[in-house]
């Protein structure tokens, strides 16, 4: 598997000089490049390569650095290979190529990213709404939406939250075992 | 359903008598609560021997059991649902979700409590309730009628503007298209 594994690297790396790759072990190759050569990539992927199956897309947002990350993941049922393709876009101007005419499922993931993070797919065909029905606001996972500013704004709450204890202090004390340090971060 | 001496007319003992031993519940799960209904209805718990059964439409139930999280998308649609049930209605909440948002209560897309939008009768406790649970509910909705005390749908038609500012406030286009209740 190791050479078909190389071997698909290589033909992708040849074809597109701008790709960066990533080693990964295993199944698993891991190509980012940038946003203009995605849809190109994807088809020599589908059409080339085997590549035939679209797994999902993922979207990350990299607030830090201004930028949304999105990953096509697909398949090869029959070399068995993973392929991850990476690109990022602008967060102030979230512009991404339409890719439904290669998957037709693409669109489903996509109408998902237009509501979710606000990306804008010039040329998809869709409904206006998904999941979402009647928002007003940001799109929800953008990281700097505060939900639970809008939880206040927009349900209510209970009282009786506020002196609620921490499990994980009141089985400590019991059993004598200390937190570990990656934990304490999520004690209240 | 009271009278003047506060207790309740022979007429009305007959008829909660009835209306407590036949408890129609409107198959509908709204989130991961409708797991437990199987079990209390199948043979291991059979809820059936308490007079509870499955309704198919809104219309031929008397109770509707919401069974954990209300999403708003939901929300619009439980409301729709229980407009159409006839009386008797009785709204059973149940887990912590309904109660106060339970492990959603941060969740833009989650309501907390129920009975801003509901009239909620009896709510049932846990993150799971067991199937001993729900039934514990069921028999606690039954003695409220017993009492005449299960009078929720009568408390949703007097505070009807209340109810409904609450739900215009979270899907404002949805409810303003909604068909009025006034039956």
């Amino acid at each position: 598997m190791k050479e078909i594994k190389q071997q698909m690297i290589d033909r992708i790396l040849k074809a597109f000089p701008d790709a960066k790759n990533t080693d990964y072990d295993g199944n698993r190759l891991d190509i980012a490049i940038k946003k203009e050569s995605v849809p190109a990539l994807l088809m020599h992927a589908k059409e080339e390569m085997g590549f035939r199956h679209l797994s999902h897309i993922a979207y990350i947002d990299w607030i830090e650095q201004g930028e949304f990350e999105i990953v096509y993941i697909l398949w090869s049922p029959s070399d068995k290979l993973k392929l991850f393709i990476r690109t990022r876009i602008d967060r102030e101007n979230p512009v991404m190529d339409n890719i439904d005419m290669i998957w037709r499922q693409a669109n489903t993931y996509q109408r998902e990213m237009r509501e979710m993070l606000g990306i804008e797919f010039p040329g998809m065909v869709a409904p206006d709404e998904f999941i979402l029905e009647d928002w007003d606001d940001i799109p929800p996972f953008r990281k700097d939406f505060n939900t639970l500013e809008y939880v206040n704004r927009t349900f209510w709450h209970r009282p009786g939250r506020e002196d609620a204890q921490d499990v994980r202090e009141t089985i400590t004390k019991r059993s004598g075992e200390e937190i570990p340090d990656f934990a304490k971060k999520y004690s209240r | 359903m009271y009278n003047d001496k506060n207790s309740q007319k022979i007429v009305d003992i007959i008829q909660n008598y009835a209306r407590k031993h036949s408890l129609w519940v409107l198959a509908y799960g709204t989130g991961c609560g409708a797991i437990e209904i199987a079990p209390t209805m199948t043979s291991r718990y059979d809820a059936e021997r308490l007079g509870i059964r499955g309704a198919a439409t809104p219309r031929q139930a008397d109770v509707l059991l919401i069974t954990g999280y209300l999403t708003v998308k939901t929300v619009k649609r439980v409301v729709r649902v229980y407009e159409q049930m006839q009386d008797p209605k009785y709204v059973i909440g149940f887990g912590s979700c309904t109660i106060n948002g339970g492990m959603y209560y941060d969740s833009y897309n989650t309501i907390n409590l129920l009975d801003r939008y509901l009239p909620v009768d009896v709510y049932i406790n846990g993150c799971m309730p067991r199937p001993e649970a729900v039934i514990q509910g069921f028999v606690k909705l039954q003695e409220l009628i017993s009492q005449g005390k299960a009078n929720g749908a009568a408390k949703y038609k007097e505070n009807l503007e209340w109810y409904k500012a609450n739900q215009k406030k979270i899907a404002p286009k949805w409810f303003e298209r909604a068909p009025e209740y006034n039956w």
